[in-house]
């Protein structure tokens, strides 16, 4: 046989290539690869509030207190507390086999320089509004502190297990500086951050000296994946073993594959209407025939395939704010009537400005189009305007918004202090709703200290706001997640996607 | 010699009122925008006097032109301000994500010369043939499919129908990224990491390949327009008259006359690629300024907006210059202006 020169180059030229086209395989036994929508800010956990950021954050981070699946406060590194009948302090007992990635110890000196001491320092960071009422944590030993408020901080357990509330090590952040622990940060949490490549991607080794219960998984690397379609096509390609955030026709779509589970998951993450009491909204007729006109049902079978739970309450359904038995009406006929009263009709329609984002969550313009198109029908003709989700807090304040803007809240604690408190406080820049009625009732309960007397203002509060036409809750968001058959996670019901929790078989 | 020298001299000069022109114009567009960047700079809950003390702290009350006089000043001595989505500095984030836009950029070039050029010598090579009316209608038609689309189809048909090559980051996950310039394909070989080289080339593979193959069908039109007009010149003939062969008229000598225009079209180009970058990195997970760039916009991050439009154009220029001294050094017509 002889060889000539060209196929000689040829057959070297393919062997050159040949390495290049070797398939990509994501998974080994103890390896995971996940494709998550958005990078962490920095890896300053206390920096900024990112919802998106939070399971990262948890798996290199510990909180003082967590939450079991269906949202239940549970214990972490502080394995005990206790919220004076007042609110005004809170005693806390950490856990004395907690260790830093670098082997010392956390004790309370951590948990006050972390809540108290560095947000002095910083109050540029997002804690720092947090954990403003903070007077002082007292120190009684390495494990045993209490916390002194400047006023009732009925939520404080709750926001120990909630954004950004993560215990830093102190002796490292002093040593090397808030800018260095942000590119290279030292948590407790059961997974150590050994390499990020910012936009693109994050790897996490286990922490074989974690306190609690070891991972399944030794290597988790979080490939930042922005685009969607690139997040269907990377995990039915087998480059990653699970992903999240998908749109929902693709969801749907890999529900039916054998290879994957897909799954729309509702979360306390709502979907509303923020709206102004003044302008053409300061009528109350015309705010409740404007959410009267809304069919959610409709709505989330159009973007959400139905998963979407319609809401009645700005609560998710489950949690202590939600109001199971009431229900606010999709009722076109008494929209127009309350129209017909304030002296509108499909022929006179009133003009409404209807800000929304574009992107800034599945299907927001599209939504605001058909609530814009309901609208119509009953004698209010919607203004869509898109504006950028990072503007809304300037222009809220400027008071600048239109009538209703469509807007996004998570609430990973399900606390309705945290949605309705939060969504309704005229003082508190999240609200466009300044009307002092509702504003007032709203505000006082910041204020009760007891757990169910709490609660129940709330839903009592819940139920006025709507129907008062102050509040516009829409939907019950969902999330889609999508992974390889043999690789098991656990749920939650705010959404977390824990990789400590993830396993395969 | 000493001519050339001074006309790249004269270019990197004339640069310098360039960019003042192009940051004061970026500066001045970003400044006008409906958005308050000590607001944003903040917490949500700040007060509006927080607001107002941090707006006279960033020199947001003074007009415009002074504005830019503290910013410059700022750039001058390697500031350029905190991102505000972020809280860094702007000009490190840019300087990170830098290397892995220019590794992007440059190996699509490669891919779009080599298709581009190799292209149009052959459709060149086959006028008249129907291999030309077909290379046409395949040039009008990659001409017509945006970078982006390209980077979705070919991700869909290597990444998932056939899927061969990896299209997520820079590596496999696996393997860990070597310290160093940021540069990975470099950064790899002087480490000896053949395993982390070759797993760099398999990632970079199609987002190179998407965003070459909007840029080849141009080279190869004009390569080939260029061809046809050498050819119209009375030294081919005269070649041709001393028996030259046809294949090294066109590669001996025709070509080195064509290339000049195509080289200056390569650099136009090349600025260009710079821009399609955005899309193709967000797609791909590719941790370059275009991918900064898109989250910028998003958060209304002036100061990352800034200092990546900022480096858009040194880098369209910096390109400019190093076409021009090519240019010079391969066309003696040039030096003798």
């Amino acid at each position: 046989m002889t060889i000539s020169r060209r196929s000689l180059m040829a057959t070297a030229g393919l062997a050159t290539l040949a390495p290049l086209v070797r398939p990509a395989l994501a998974d080994t036994p103890d390896a995971v690869t996940i494709a998550w929508p958005s990078d962490v800010p920095s890896w300053d956990p206390n920096q900024r509030f990112v919802p998106d950021s939070q399971s990262i954050f948890k798996a290199v981070f510990d909180q003082p207190l967590g939450q079991d699946p269906k949202l239940k406060l549970i214990g972490n590194v502080v394995d005990k507390w206790r919220l004076a009948d007042d609110a005004m302090s809170m005693s806390i007992e950490m856990r004395d086999d907690v260790l830093f990635h670098d082997g010392v110890k956390m004790t309370t000196a951590d948990f006050r320089y972390t809540f108290l001491e560095r947000v002095k320092l910083m109050p540029t960071l997002d804690i720092a509004n947090s954990w403003r009422k903070i007077q002082d944590i007292e120190i009684e030993s390495p494990t045993k502190a209490t916390i002194r408020f400047s006023s009732p901080a009925p939520t404080a357990p709750q926001w120990m297990s909630f954004l950004g509330s993560y215990v830093v090590p102190k002796h490292v952040l002093e040593a090397v500086g808030a800018p260095a622990f942000a590119q290279k940060p030292v948590g407790s949490g059961p997974y150590k951050m050994v390499e990020w490549e910012q936009n693109s991607r994050i790897v996490l080794e286990r922490n074989d000296a974690y306190w609690g219960a070891k991972p399944a998984i030794r290597r988790v690397t979080i490939q930042i994946v922005k685009d969607s379609s690139a997040r269907v096509a990377a995990i039915q390609s087998g480059q990653v073993d699970i992903t999240f955030g998908l749109p929902i026709r693709d969801a749907v779509r890999l529900q039916a594959d054998a290879a994957y589970t897909a799954t729309l998951l509702p979360v306390t993450r709502i979907i509303l209407l923020q709206i102004r009491n003044d302008l053409n909204f300061a009528d109350a007729n015309v705010r409740l025939a404007a959410h009267h006109a809304i069919d959610k049902a409709a709505l989330s079978k159009a973007f959400f395939n139905g998963a979407a739970v319609p809401l009645s309450v700005p609560a998710s359904p489950g949690t202590p704010g939600s109001v199971p038995d009431y229900n606010f009406a999709y009722d076109p006929a008494l929209a127009k009537s309350l129209l017909e009263k304030s002296g509108y009709s499909v022929d006179k329609p009133i003009k409404i400005g209807l800000a929304t984002t574009n992107g800034q969550f599945p299907g927001d313009f599209d939504l605001a189009r058909a609530i814009a198109q309901m609208w119509k029908k009953v004698g209010i003709e919607a203004d869509v305007q898109v504006i950028e989700y990072a503007k809304y807090f300037e222009l809220n304040r400027g008071s600048k918004l239109p009538e209703a803007t469509l807007y996004t809240w998570d609430n990973a604690t399900g606390d309705p202090e945290i949605f309705t408190g939060y969504l309704l406080n005229p003082k508190m820049p999240f609200s466009a709703w300044k009307g002092m009625e509702i504003g007032q009732k709203d505000m006082d309960l910041f204020n009760v200290a007891n757990y169910d007397a709490r609660v129940a203002g709330y839903r009592a509060l819940n139920k006025e706001a709507v129907e008062s036409g102050a509040a516009m809750p829409l939907l019950q968001s969902v999330i889609t997640i999508a992974h390889k058959k043999a690789l098991t996670y656990t749920a939650y019901d705010n959404g977390w996607v824990l990789p400590q929790t993830m396993r395969w078989g | 010699m000493r001519k050339t020298g001074w006309k790249l001299a004269r270019r990197v000069l004339v640069s310098v009122p360039i960019l003042l022109v192009v940051s004061f114009l970026l500066f001045a567009a970003l400044r006008l925008l409906p958005v308050d960047p000590a607001a944003m700079s903040l917490p949500p809950t700040a007060t509006l006097a927080e607001i107002a003390e941090k707006r006279h702290a960033m020199g947001l009350d003074r007009s415009i032109p002074a504005q830019y006089g503290i910013w410059l000043d700022e750039a001058l001595h390697g500031r350029f301000g905190t991102s505000i989505s972020l809280r860094r500095d702007a000009g490190a984030l840019v300087a990170n994500a830098l290397p892995a836009t220019i590794e992007l950029a440059v190996c699509a070039m490669i891919i779009a010369s080599a298709l581009g050029l190799g292209g149009g010598v052959l459709l060149f090579y086959l006028r008249g043939t129907w291999v030309e009316v077909v290379g046409d209608l395949g040039t009008i038609l990659l001409l017509s499919v945006p970078d982006f689309m390209w980077a979705l189809l070919l991700l869909l048909v290597f990444g998932v129908l056939v899927p061969v090559l990896p299209f997520m980051g820079r590596i496999d996950p696996g393997l860990s990224v070597p310290r160093g310039s940021g540069f990975l394909l470099f950064d790899a070989l002087s480490a000896g990491d053949f395993a982390v080289l070759r797993s760099a080339l398999r990632h970079l593979a199609l987002p190179a390949l998407a965003l070459g193959m909007a840029f080849a069908p141009a080279i190869m039109r004009v390569l080939r327009s260029s061809l046809i007009d050498v050819y119209h010149e009375d030294y081919i003939r005269q070649t041709r008259l001393r028996g030259v062969g046809e294949v090294r008229i066109l590669l001996g000598h025709a070509l080195k006359n064509a290339i000049l225009p195509t080289l200056t079209l390569m650099g136009v180009q090349f600025g260009f690629l710079f821009g399609g970058t955005l899309l193709i990195e967000v797609i791909y997970g590719t941790p370059g300024i275009g991918n900064l760039m898109v989250d910028a916009v998003r958060n209304a991050d002036l100061p990352v907006i800034q200092a990546v439009g900022l480096s858009y154009c040194v880098m369209v220029l910096a390109i400019s210059m190093a076409i021009d001294a090519m240019v010079l050094m391969l066309d003696p017509r040039a030096r003798a202006i």
